[in-house]
């Protein structure tokens, strides 16, 4: 377990359930004291991976290492330091939530309760009800103590924020930065952008099974699309601005043209100023319009992948 | 809209009375081809048969081995099957909708909820109907395959009689499910009351005057009633009918005034008496504490209400049936020695003109197993539960192997199959002090270690098969068919002498064919029985470590 090891190391993962692959040829490394952002849309695989991880599921081939031990042979050792929050997460619903705390620091040993009554009240939750009459946000606060009780040094976290209102997000991403200030590392599994853009460092972008890019969150948002909005006196033909260097869209509404670009602005314009322009606004694009822009750009069919074999296990 | 309901409510089932009615055939079939391979014997010993034998199995003299097997089987192991089928049906038509969170999905089609539960109650209807005509064929084919003859015996009046019984059983589980919201309780009161039944209805008549308490309870019109040899009962068939009706009535009063749960338990029971005053200190002392402190400790937990009322259940049965022997050993007597002696191990009927067989017979030979069934297969199930619940990956986020896990999955199960072992040789060995009947105490114990080691085997076959498949139902289907089978082969092909080898399949041969409470231990049997359950739990444990998990 040498801290030389990246915290994660997944080397050419494949699961495939009969003829289906869910994972195929995934690499990539995390490093220590890194928030890892993991996404794709539904059934992209992202909890495949991680099954694969905490060795629920097993590799068809390829190999996971956590702090440099392998994910099947030193599975036991692994969770000693690792916290794990599965996705769309089942408790037992005749134990309170205290109870089930109490159980799993019982299997894992050396829980330090003050720790977990802090956990509880930084995310409000309540510990004396049966967790079959919680609501899944207070759920999901269960799950989420019982990753971080231990002061895990990897923690795993399939799709987190599920249920939480908003005030317990900010305090939750507030959580795992100090976490991650102090040396651990976090795997963020997720399917919406905005929650990872928030916290983490890197992310990686998996789609039909196949991890398509890895990506600096900082290089990520250089690449973030503008809106530009020109208007002018009359109607302009859209067809003028398709083909212009960096212009993703161009859409026409009466006189009004609205299109998407990234890079520099001149060439688009160089088309616009051919006609009389009224007015020019321009604003940037959230990152859940670049998450779905990403998408558009790499993927455009199950068997077309644009782009894939260049950035495809990518590392950092 | 409707159609799609009560079709996806016969898909989501048919599978599970398909492997009922298969197996209802198999023993069947078994017990006549054991009975005809005893050629002339078994006719001769059929004419022996005193009347009231044929009355209690619902034989007539002309109907041959194929009356004496149908009569057991329309008398005990059919109506456990069908009507077990409605109940399960019944309860998790409305209540299962609502515990699974699916009811809001329902609500929320243009569908009232009269037309729901109509729905619903038509499905239960033709599962129960479907499987009873099913059934009933299949015992037709049994017959014809052994080369026998049904000869005056009323399999149609006797499928009629069977079918009615379980359409009653599941319209008071699909009430009470509609009425509470809750399966677990629908399910729970509607097998005690089958369960009661049958034991009522088996035992009221042996107690002079006591006989009309049995025409209360609907087994009454099963055995009671004998329509085997007697045809239709119409006047019972139609105060079952209308009681049915009744309950449907309940079901649609219930379902149409109350709020629809979206699958938040209620206040646990135990929660409600704990919070009685007057009753914390007895219900906490008796529940126990929180189980968290570990997979073994949770495991025995999770099965501990099932495991008091079977376990409880089965101690206090044996023990009233010391006085209860004591009482009636004069007409017992008077029975069994009308009897021939060839013809009690025929059909496997102890001797009950001695406390032993009385024991044997009514406490150990059905009652015993089914406890220890219930509670061994459920606790062998512990493992599987944790995937089907999706609580797996938590449990496995613990630094502690997969073999780790399973084998304290298992260990529980062997705690519990001890466990109901003690409570049958306490509640033997009470009966056996309180009414003095000095039965010996060392072959008291080694009924006792056999029934553990029946639970042990019952259990560890749900224990491999779910460990090694991954699927609750499928483990639960294999555990239920093994008990039954093996139920069937041992009482039924064992009377072959000559078939006596085939019956060394099921584990029953093991747990009673030496008869411990007379001959004492048979420490091969017990090797067999124990063997057998090591061997199956190592192969579950082996098969668990090497898959996926699911959920």
């Amino acid at each position: 377990m040498s801290a030389e090891n990246p915290a994660i190391r997944v080397v050419e993962l494949t699961k495939k359930f009969g003829d289906f692959t869910a994972v195929d040829s995934v690499s990539f490394d995390i490093a220590r004291g890194e928030i890892f952002g993991f996404l794709g849309p539904n059934g992209a695989g992202k909890s495949t991976t991680i099954r694969a991880l905490v060795d629920l599921i097993r590799p068809t081939s390829g190999r996971c290492e956590v702090l440099g031990l392998d994910s099947r042979k030193d599975s036991v050792e692994i969770r000693r330091h690792l916290g794990f929050l599965p996705a769309d997460l089942a408790l037992y619903p005749n134990l309170t939530g205290r109870q089930t705390l109490e159980f799993l620091a019982n299997l894992r040993g050396g829980v330090d309760w003050s720790w977990v009554s802090a956990l509880a009240d930084r995310l409000d939750a309540d510990l004396s009800k049966r967790v079959g009459e919680l609501s899944s946000g207070n759920r999901q606060k269960i799950g989420l103590i019982q990753a971080f009780m231990h002061r895990p040094t990897v923690v795993i976290l399939d799709e987190p924020i599920t249920g939480l209102d908003p005030l317990v997000q900010l305090e939750f991403h507030t959580l795992m930065r100090e976490h991650a200030s102090a040396g651990n590392t976090l795997f963020l599994s997720s399917h919406t952008i905005s929650e990872v853009e928030r916290v983490a460092d890197r992310v990686g972008f998996i789609r039909r099974g196949r991890l398509i890019s890895v990506e600096k969150m900082s290089e990520l948002q250089d690449k973030a699309l503008r809106r530009i909005t020109l208007e002018f006196a009359q109607p302009v033909p859209v067809t003028a601005f398709h083909g212009v260097e960096g212009v993703h869209e161009a859409s026409a509404s009466g006189a009004t043209i609205t299109a998407q670009y990234e890079g520099a602005m001149g060439p688009l314009l160089q088309v616009a100023t051919a006609y009389d322009v009224l007015s020019i606004s321009s604003a940037s694009v959230d990152l859940d319009e670049i998450f779905l822009e990403f998408y558009r750009d790499k993927v455009e069919g199950p068997d077309h992948e644009v782009g894939q074999g260049d950035s495809a296990g990518k590392k950092h | 809209m409707l159609r799609s309901l009560y079709w996806k409510t016969l898909r989501d089932r048919w599978l599970g009375a398909l492997v009922g009615v298969a197996s209802l055939f198999l023993v069947a079939w078994m017990g006549l081809w054991a009975y005809s391979g005893m050629g002339d014997a078994a006719a001769e010993f059929i004419d022996t048969m005193p009347p009231v034998y044929q009355s209690l199995t619902g034989t007539t003299a002309d109907a041959g081995v194929a009356g004496l097997m149908l009569g057991q089987m329309f008398n005990f192991l059919a109506p456990f099957v069908v009507a077990g089928l409605g109940i399960s049906i019944g309860a998790g038509a409305i209540a299962g909708e609502e515990s699974q969170r699916t009811m809001s999905i329902l609500g929320s089609v243009p569908l009232s909820r009269t037309r729901l539960l109509g729905a619903k109650a038509l499905a239960i209807a033709t599962m129960v109907i479907v499987s009873s005509v099913v059934m009933w064929a299949s015992y037709v084919l049994a017959v014809l395959l052994v080369g026998g003859d049904v000869g005056s015996l009323d399999l149609a009046a006797a499928t009629l009689h069977l079918c009615v019984v379980a359409l009653f059983y599941a319209a008071m589980a699909l009430a009470i499910g509609a009425a509470t919201g809750s399966r677990g309780v629908a399910s729970g009161m509607a097998t005690a009351y089958l369960v009661s039944s049958f034991l009522v209805v088996g035992f009221a008549p042996l107690f002079d005057g006591w006989g009309i308490v049995a025409k209360f309870f609907p087994w009454y019109v099963l055995n009671g009633s004998q329509p085997l040899a007697n045809g239709v009962q119409w006047g019972q068939l139609s105060i079952l009918v209308a009681l049915i009706g009744g309950l449907m009535w309940v079901a649609w009063w219930r379902l149409n005034g109350r709020d629809l749960r979206e699958g938040e338990p209620r206040a646990h029971f135990v929660d409600r008496l704990r919070s009685d005053p007057r009753l914390t200190a007895v219900i906490s002392r008796l529940s126990g504490t929180g189980a968290t402190g570990g997979i073994g400790a949770k495991a025995l937990s999770d099965v501990r209400a099932l495991a008091i009322v079977a376990g409880g259940g089965i101690f206090v049965l044996l023990v009233v049936m010391g006085p209860m022997f004591t009482a009636m050993v004069d007409s017992l007597a008077g029975i069994v020695s009308a009897m021939p002696e060839a013809l009690l191990a025929m059909v496997g009927f102890a001797d009950y003109s001695t406390a032993q067989g009385w024991y044997h017979g009514e406490g150990l030979s059905v009652t015993g197993p089914i406890a220890i069934a219930v509670v061994t297969i459920s606790a062998g199930l512990g493992l599987v539960r944790e995937e089907r619940n999706r609580t797996i990956g938590l449990l496995h986020t613990a630094p502690i192997s997969r073999a780790a896990v399973a084998w304290r999955k298992a260990g529980a199960m062997v705690v519990l199959a001890g466990l109901m072992g003690v409570l049958i040789f306490a509640g033997l060995s009470l009966g056996n002090l309180i009414a003095g009947l000095s039965m010996d105490y060392g072959n008291i114990a080694a009924a006792s270690v056999l029934s553990a080691g029946l639970g042990c085997v019952l259990g560890a076959v749900a224990f491999a098969v779910g460990a090694v498949w991954g699927r609750t139902s499928v483990a639960l289907g294999v555990a239920i068919s093994v008990a039954l089978l093996g139920w069937g082969i041992n009482s039924f092909v064992a009377v072959n002498a000559s078939l006596e080898p085939f019956a060394r399949v099921s584990p029953f041969y093991y747990y009673s064919n030496n008869f411990p409470l007379v001959n004492g231990m048979d420490w091969g049997h017990a090797l067999v029985l124990f063997a057998a359950a090591a061997v199956l739990v190592a192969i579950g444990v082996f098969g668990y470590q090497r898959r996926d998990l699911r959920g």
